[in-house]
């Protein structure tokens, strides 16, 4: 079996052949929204640059790794050099499943699950492409007469309301009656939300080992291989004992007070970009995985579930403490404040913004003084 | 972007050269009030303007409508350094430019967990369930038929001036203090809403949930609830802009920002917090023995003066100057500002104008006469509890240089002969 297609013109008979949708049904905007899950690490569009991944303009017609300036693995290398050019086809087999075509890429994205989202998201990539249009572009016919029918049907079709639901809807039995009942598979659907005290805990086990490979997979990217982060991302691990330091380093380990956030948090919103795609068998892997990052199990056959879960404590759970700032001082001590001769002498400069030049539009842009997040 | 900077730099430039050629034409031609005047006369008044010839354009060029294209440089700008991903960071509203109390829409701040999640308002759904008698869902529809509100109300980020704890360090109010904003929500009172679902008596916690990818959450106690939260889908007449929200957000006046969840989904009642990323490993304030606090709320009572400031020098040389600024505080109105131009030696009462509204910002004047000598600028505010704003020093004093959070110390800015603006600190 030939991998690649080596020419345009075996792209158009793969694509002929290609038994799946056909590019010409993609939607623009709804792989548009299909992108947000890729925009975390890759841009596209006017002055998009290289993020974690390469810019994608003109990705139809590049050769696999081709993206000047960007760090590809080099699987990725490879494949453009045995002949890997990118369009409808190979994208699509790419987007499937990333892992299973090119072997050892840096992509961590598990792929994407419905053939509807890859070519809507090919059909919005294609519009940030120039080079595409000869090898794939539908039938001449075809588009002549989509064009007034697909503009009486697209306006309507947007202002359609929701369909009615086929359920029986009990009113609200509120003083002004509005709203309807939630049905419980509903409230099942969102409430997601774990206490420290393990309400919300579902039903669920992973080990350290298992959660090894998902972080790999998922994680790393952002977070390195081992929870120290990539770039501004944030630090997972280590950091113990650096709280008292100058720059601490506040990390589940070393700062986070209760393990419940972290699968709390994982399950709601990552991996970043592509929300809510782990099981809860994943999650429970990559907190225990997170425990052992930390140094707070040291067995990678240990098992964290919803049974053992509230035993788990993290070391800095004891020094959270109240909200007392009205005690502080200079809030505490109240009467008014002096108008006259509140300083011994001329007042002397101690510090100056333009010696540590880090405020945009200056020349130190790179320079960073510490952040926010 | 690379037509803003253009702007922004054509204008210093403009400004600065009319300030030096003002200063060399001497004291005369600033005393007769401009710097261009000529003895055949201004030509901008003897000779006649294009625009005053020519027809300009008519209704519905733009039927939205956009700032003069003199204004392009009022815009919200980023420190790109601060965080690792623009669809996880924040910008900083233009203060320096504004006046009055009221934020236009289209300047303030964002701050996005994960992106601006976009909503059609047929497809939003609010719910309540957890301790209440009945859980409900509620269409964007059956929210605009509860008895509605107009409120004011400053949303400032925790964060703001987080950058600032270990000296003066961003050269800009924008980005001393841009982290914040003021505009009048037209909303649903969340008392309304919990009552129609009917809280049991065991419910003290609400979690607010956003619809957007980072599922923004925080727990906030029923009494706050039951007492001025707002569920807002207007901002200053209009529908939320989709980077606040759109279509529907939480106000918790007076409260850190972060609490003000965006894209407001659902509404658990509990009996107990439910320690969130966003109230644990961040919106906490690390001190320097190591405790952390939690639950730090409120936003303290703060000020700083807006022009002088570094984006916005003093051009006109010596003579009437008016020195402008915010305050507010999150426990209620601010009762008074005072202003030094010594660094803190002498201080003055400054003149507040406009409405003075709880959880709003306030606008306060100082009119002087400057004898173009250098200025140590300052001010401070007190609110309605009686609560002085502090200096830098006494915070690092009681909390240490790692809080990031809360950050409410007085702004120095030193203007220098030139007119020059510089953020410092002062003994």
């Amino acid at each position: 079996m030939l991998k690649f297609p080596k020419s345009a013109a075996l792209a158009v008979l793969a694509m002929t052949a290609f038994a799946g949708p056909s590019l010409a049904d993609g939607d623009v905007a709804a792989g548009k929204k299909v992108f947000k899950k890729c925009a975390a690490c890759h841009a596209v569009g006017d002055g998009a640059k290289h993020k974690v991944g390469p810019e994608l303009n003109d990705v139809f017609g590049r050769t696999a790794g081709g993206a000047e300036g960007y760090k590809y693995s080099k699987a990725m290398i490879a494949a453009g050099e045995e002949g890997l050019v990118w369009d409808a086809d190979s994208l699509t087999e790419y987007l499937t499943k990333p892992k299973a075509m090119i072997k050892g890429t840096k992509m961590a994205f598990a792929g994407l699950k419905k053939d509807k989202d890859i070519v809507n998201i090919l059909a919005y990539l294609e519009s940030f492409s120039t080079a595409q249009a000869a090898a794939v572009e539908p039938a001449p016919e075809t588009a002549k007469e989509a064009e007034p029918v697909e503009t009486a049907a697209a306006a309507p079709a947007a202002e359609e309301p929701a369909p009615e639901m086929a359920m029986a809807v009990e009113a609200s039995q509120g003083a002004y009656g509005l709203g309807r009942k939630a049905m419980p598979d509903e409230v099942e659907a969102w409430d997601i939300d774990i206490r420290p005290d393990g309400t919300g805990l579902p039903d669920g086990k992973g080990t350290v080992a298992q959660g090894d490979p998902i972080y790999a997979e998922n994680c790393a990217v952002c977070h390195g291989d081992f929870g120290e982060g990539a770039g501004r991302w944030p630090v997972l691990a280590g950091g113990q004992g650096t709280l008292l330091k100058e720059r601490p380093v506040k990390t589940i380990g070393s700062y986070w007070p209760y393990l419940s956030t972290v699968f709390d948090y994982v399950r709601r919103a990552m991996p970043f970009g592509n929300a809510r795609s782990l099981s809860d068998d994943d999650v429970y892997a990559l907190t225990a995985y997170m425990m052992y990052l930390n140094d707070i199990v040291e067995d990678e056959e240990f098992e964290l579930s919803k049974e053992n879960f509230t035993e788990m404590r993290l070391p800095n759970e004891a020094n959270f403490m109240a909200d007392d700032r009205l005690s502080e001082p200079h809030y505490a001590k109240g009467g008014e404040p002096c108008m006259t001769d509140c300083k011994p002498g001329p007042v002397q400069i101690t510090a100056r913004a333009q010696v540590i030049d880090v405020t945009p539009d200056g020349e130190g842009d790179e320079n960073s003084g510490g952040g926010i997040d | 972007m690379v037509d803003r900077t253009d702007t922004k730099q054509d204008r210093q430039t403009a400004s600065r050269r009319s300030f030096l050629k003002a200063g060399l034409m001497g004291g005369a031609a600033v005393a007769a009030g401009t710097g261009v005047a000529r003895a055949a006369g201004d030509p901008l008044i003897t000779e006649i303007q294009d625009w005053n010839r020519y027809l300009g354009e008519g209704v519905d060029v733009a039927p939205y409508g956009k700032p003069s294209e003199f204004e392009a440089d009022v815009v919200r700008r980023s420190v790109p350094w601060l965080t690792a991903d623009p669809v996880s960071s924040i910008n900083f509203t233009p203060l320096h430019e504004l006046d009055g109390i009221i934020t236009p829409n289209g300047l303030c701040f964002e701050r996005h967990h994960g992106g601006t999640a976009t909503i059609a308002p047929a497809d939003h759904r609010l719910m309540i369930h957890g301790l209440v008698d009945t859980p409900l869902v509620f269409t964007m529809e059956d929210l605009k038929r509860f008895p509605r509100e107009n409120r004011v109300y400053f949303l400032e980020c925790a964060a703001n001036g987080g950058m600032e704890w270990r000296g003066s360090q961003l050269n800009g109010c924008q980005f001393t203090h841009g982290m914040i904003h003021c505009v009048v929500y037209t909303g649903v009172p969340l008392r309304y809403l919990l009552e129609e679902a009917g809280v049991k008596t065991s419910g003290k916690w609400l979690l607010a949930e956003g619809a957007d990818a980072s599922a923004m959450t925080r727990s906030i106690p029923m009494e706050k609830a039951l007492d001025d939260c707002l569920v807002a889908f207007k901002m200053n007449g209009e529908a939320l802009r989709p980077e606040q929200g759109y279509p529907l957000r939480l106000c918790v006046p007076g409260w850190e920002g972060n609490m003000w969840v965006k894209w407001l989904r659902r509404l658990e009642i509990g009996d107990a917090p439910w320690a969130q990323r966003e109230e644990t490993s961040k919106y906490t304030d690390l001190l320097a023995d190591g405790k952390a606090r939690r639950h730090t709320w409120v936003m303290d009572v703060k000020s700083v003066i807006t022009s002088p400031s570094p984006q916005a020098p003093v051009t006109h040389g010596k003579g009437p100057l008016v020195i402008t600024g915010l305050a507010w505080s999150g426990s209620g109105t601010i009762s008074r500002v005072d202003v030094t131009i010594d660094g803190g030696r002498t201080w003055q009462t400054a003149r507040i104008d406009g409405p003075s509204l709880p959880k709003a910002l306030h606008r306060f004047y100082l009119d002087i006469n400057w004898d173009g000598s250098e200025l140590l600028l300052q001010s401070r505010a007190i609110d309605d509890q009686g609560l002085v704003q502090p200096t830098k020093n006494e915070l690092r004093a009681a909390r240490g240089e790692n809080s990031i959070y809360h950050n409410n110390g007085i702004q120095t800015w030193h203007v220098n002969n030139d007119g020059v603006v510089e953020n410092v600190e002062v003994s």
